[in-house]
């Protein structure tokens, strides 16, 4: 019976979209940008997209939970991390990479059980309880931390100076997206889909959906606790002012990649795709001479892009009879 | 069961839409009756004239920016451009005079601009239903990219524009300015004028109506021959209208065009609209009660700042108000009452 209703859902997504933007965008790089195709190239840019790509991972599963659930908090919460590793867990010889992986895991999960728990038990939406939790956590990392300061535990830092290819942040890239290769031959991922898909039929079709809603945040937790250790190692200090950015970007790259923010069908690696596409764009324009209009340039380009993706997401699903039909939240 | 509520002359006295339209304004009177009163006893001077000028003024800002977000939140939908028009607003403005248009057409122009923007927003956000957050966060990006282009070709400080700011417009968003004789910034009587129209019709007319229909239930609402389509247009383009005049106003009261001046209104203004009780998930709430949320979110922001909270910290108790005051009136029925 439940393959019957996966089958009626509506089809994967499909990563030819965001394929296609990151090989045109790798394409223009080669042509204005060849230095990014050097070791040192490849090895800065794995650096300095691994935080966003996998934050953008991170909100995936909370995206496909469904309900609306479009992650705000993702930013202040790697930020969250950042500012504790840096404040509280170095100063205090806390700051072995045990402790730090340890720590991580476990304040991203606790915060992502706490909105499922939130979103189950007081039952308002979930963008309301994500907001809440922007709000609040945006505030306490600049209580921890007023400005950005301090420095990362030594041996984090040191993963930040990007000069070779097969670094560590590579191999959290890799087991992330390893991890989630596994998520997707599990049954919990089945049932994350029928829950986004459609709540009620998951219910009568006898799915715990609380607790499959719990299991698939506190999937987002450990990824967002591999984003926030990238970006500490990226960044080498705390800094409590990311937070805004990395969750416009995040979520801009989780559309790139393809994810329905109504829920029921994601893809991790799109997400991956869509922030990959996010650096190149940047790393593009930065190669051509624009002095101090190149961050505006930028912030135009990403969001065309993004407008222009979702019209051609329009395009392919243009048959479907969606419009005014009931969206699975009244 | 319907049979029996209609019966003609038989009316009860508390209606189901009574209990759940007014609980969030009960609720959310008594909060700012309790601020009010925590204030005075709490921070010297709270209940002083200056203090609460400068209460309303600021909230005249957030009012006026977020009654377009409520306009959008009654359908269902969220305009996540807001920040992003109001930034562009101040900074094309304070250009448009630097380079010497005339009041008056600048004025009218760039509000134009707010509703092309709002328009763009509806046209895409029909198109792609449920994706309006992303949608309009996408209309903003590009917009604040562009504004900022157009707005540095020739000037070496991007983001910042310096002009001689009409004294009209000074004078409407000042602090210490006066409306009348009465000792209020002419923007806060601004404010509440557009409350009590917007409200009024939003209760009486046809159209306001329509916005309560359109987002109870489209498919009602299209039986009744009221186009969901033309509704999503007039809210997006009221809220980009209204977006682009508290742009231009917060260039009256701060002097100089700086793009990052509506960076804060990007959640406040859906804090706002959710602590009034616009539910947004469509078809609830209104402007008179996003009045509420904004004066609660100004009131205790000013109590917070007088019991020494920085702004960090002013953050996380509003973060920690919300979803208290969402259960009360907008939970969603258990799922297993969902079938």
């Amino acid at each position: 019976m439940m393959t019957d209703i996966l089958k009626r859902l509506p089809a994967g997504t499909s990563l030819a979209m965001p394929l296609g933007l990151v090989a045109l965008l790798l394409l223009l790089s080669a042509v204005f940008s060849p230095q990014l195709f050097t070791i040192d190239g490849i090895a800065g840019a794995i650096l300095v997209s691994a935080p966003l790509i996998v934050a953008a991972m991170a909100i995936t599963p909370i995206a496909m939970a469904g309900r609306g659930g479009v992650d705000l908090s993702i930013g202040p919460l790697i930020g969250f991390i950042n500012v504790t590793i840096v404040a509280w867990l170095q100063p205090h010889g806390f700051g072995t990479p045990v402790m730090v992986f340890a720590y991580a895991m476990l304040a991203a999960c606790a915060w992502y059980a706490l909105l499922a728990t939130v979103i189950t038990i007081v039952r308002v939406s979930p963008i309301i309880v994500m907001l809440a939790g922007y709000m609040v956590l945006a505030g306490l990392d600049l209580v921890i931390l007023p400005r950005p300061s301090g420095s990362a535990p030594e041996w984090l830092g040191d993963w930040g100076f990007g000069t070779e290819i097969f670094s560590p942040v590579l191999a959290i890239l890799l087991i992330s997206g390893f991890a989630w290769g596994l998520l997707r031959s599990t049954a919990l991922f089945d049932n994350i889909e029928l829950l986004g898909a459609d709540e009620r039929t998951a219910y009568t079709a006898g799915l715990a959906t609380d607790r499959v809603r719990l299991a698939a945040y506190v999937v987002g937790g450990l990824l967002a606790a591999m984003a926030a250790i990238c970006q500490t190692a990226v960044i080498g200090s705390g800094d409590p002012t990311q937070g805004n950015r990395i969750t416009l970007q995040a979520i801009t790259a989780l559309v790139l990649g393809g994810t329905a923010l109504s829920g029921g069908r994601g893809s991790a690696t799109g997400s991956a795709l869509g922030a990959i596409a996010m650096f190149l764009i940047s790393n593009l324009l930065s190669s051509f001479n624009f002095g101090a209009m190149s961050g505006f340039i930028t912030q135009a380009v990403y969001g065309l892009v993004l407008v222009l993706t979702l019209l051609a997401t329009l395009i392919r699903f243009r048959s479907k009879p969606v419009k005014g039909a009931s969206d699975g939240r009244s | 069961m319907a049979v029996h509520e209609t019966i003609p002359g038989v009316t009860r006295p508390f209606p189901l839409a009574w209990n759940l339209e007014h609980k969030g304004v009960v609720f959310g009177a008594a909060i700012l009756i309790a601020l009010c009163l925590a204030g005075a006893v709490l921070v010297p001077g709270f209940l002083s004239g200056s203090n609460i000028r400068s209460i309303l003024l600021l909230a005249a800002f957030l009012g006026l920016a977020a009654m377009g977000q409520t306009f959008v939140a009654l359908l269902g939908g969220l305009d996540l451009s807001i920040p992003f028009v109001i930034g562009s607003a101040n900074i094309g403005l304070a250009a448009l005079l630097g380079a010497g248009v005339p009041a008056l057409p600048a004025i009218v122009l760039i509000v134009l601009v707010g509703a092309g923007v709002g328009l763009l927003n509806a046209l895409l956000s029909f198109s792609l239903q449920n994706q309006a957050l992303i949608v309009s966060l996408g209309v903003g990006f590009t917009l604040v990219g562009l504004s900022q282009v157009l707005t540095s070709i020739g000037n070496a400080y991007g983001g910042n524009v310096m002009g001689a700011v009409p004294a009209l417009l000074a004078h409407i968003s000042a602090a210490n300015g006066t409306t009348f004789g009465l000792p209020v910034p002419p923007v806060v009587l601004i404010w509440v004028c557009a409350t009590i129209a917007v409200s009024f019709l939003m209760r009486r007319s046809r159209i306001g109506r329509g916005f309560y229909a359109v987002g109870g239930n489209r498919i009602a609402a299209a039986r009744l021959s009221i186009s969901a389509f033309r509704y999503w247009i007039y809210a997006y383009c009221l809220s980009g209208a209204l977006a682009a005049t508290t742009g231009i106003l917060l260039l009256g009261f701060s002097g100089g065009g700086f793009v990052g001046v509506g960076d804060s209104y990007l959640f406040t203004t859906i804090a706002a609209v959710v602590l009034g009780g616009t539910s947004l998930l469509g078809g609830a709430g209104g402007s008179t009660q996003t009045v509420i949320g904004v004066l609660v979110l100004q009131v205790l922001t000013s109590l917070l700042v007088g019991l020494g909270f920085s702004f960090a910290a002013q953050q996380v108790v509003f973060g920690l108000m919300i979803v208290p005051m969402v259960a009360i009136y907008a939970r969603s029925p258990e799922i297993r009452l969902q079938i």
